[in-house]
């Protein structure tokens, strides 16, 4: 089972991948990107991921316009699941973002047991 | 906003932010962290090597700030990211440093409850060579926790 974390924080990219082991799920591969025009060109010749988990303030291209070009892609990236993981609540951002096609939100800080419990129906 | 109003808002986003600290280092950094004081200033000198910052938009205005020493950040971020401190680049620590600013004000945000005040992107400064002087129109909360390795200041202008 294969993720894709895309975030510019080469800190938080590690807390994500960790919280994921941490939760235990079955990983073999967390590949990652440093912002959404990364995630994409990574799509381009490797699509083969059971979720994506994106940040939504990125340089260069950021959450919401990487959910709209996943959404839009070709058919082998345009279903795969996306859980935005952000410091911003439910409102305004996380709204037009699941608007867009993203499948969840996670909210920072969080812990291994938050990412099992909102994660678990997608890599199961 | 009334006056009044105002400083119930302020009230409990700094409420939010003294708990949001507490949680945030037990539960991601699993560190012990004790409240140590509280003090208000119009104006100092951030003396510490690491500044995390964000800013603060919407129905309340204003600034919040983490800063610490940087064996201390370097501890911190290792038990958050779950790697030995020596293993930590300075790109890691730059990182650390506003994503720690990042989660303090997102928990501040979820904790006082209050979605009509949007956060920056957080900045950050890691580094001697720099010193920041905090000065704004308003008075700045500074929060001071004791953890094993340091103190952690948080200051918030609101």
């Amino acid at each position: 089972m294969r993720v894709l974390i895309v975030d510019d924080s080469s800190v938080m990219r590690k807390i994500v991948a960790r919280g994921l082991r941490q939760a235990g799920f079955k990983i073999t591969d967390i590949l990652e990107a440093g912002d959404g025009q990364q995630g994409m060109d990574l799509l381009k010749t490797d699509s083969n991921f059971k979720l994506i988990l994106s940040d939504w303030n990125m340089p260069i291209m950021d959450g919401l316009n990487f959910v709209k070009s996943v959404r839009g892609g070709p058919p082998a990236i345009k279903n795969i699941p996306i859980v935005m993981v952000t410091t911003e609540g439910g409102e305004g951002k996380v709204g037009a973002a699941m608007e867009a096609g993203a499948n969840g939100h996670i909210k920072k800080p969080f812990t291994p047991e938050t990412l099992q419990q909102e994660l678990e129906r997608f890599l199961k | 906003m009334s006056g009044a109003d105002s400083t119930e808002l302020m009230n409990k986003l700094l409420t939010g932010l003294r708990l949001a600290v507490t949680e945030m280092m037990t539960a991601m950094a699993m560190s012990e962290v004790v409240f140590a004081g509280q003090e208000s200033a119009d104006s100092f000198t951030l003396t510490n090597e690491v500044v995390g910052l964000v800013r603060l938009d919407g129905q309340l205005q204003g600034m919040v700030g983490v800063s610490c020493s940087q064996s201390l950040l370097r501890e911190i971020v290792s038990r958050i990211v779950g790697l030995a401190p020596d293993e930590l680049a300075m790109e890691d620590l730059l990182d650390g440093a506003a994503e720690l600013a990042n989660m303090v004000c997102g928990g501040m945000k979820t904790k006082a409850q209050i979605g009509s005040v949007q956060l920056s992107p957080p900045v950050s400064i890691v580094g001697q060579e720099y010193t920041a002087q905090w000065k704004t129109n308003h008075p700045t909360t500074v929060f001071t926790f004791q953890m094993d390795e340091g103190v952690l200041m948080v200051h918030a202008s609101l």
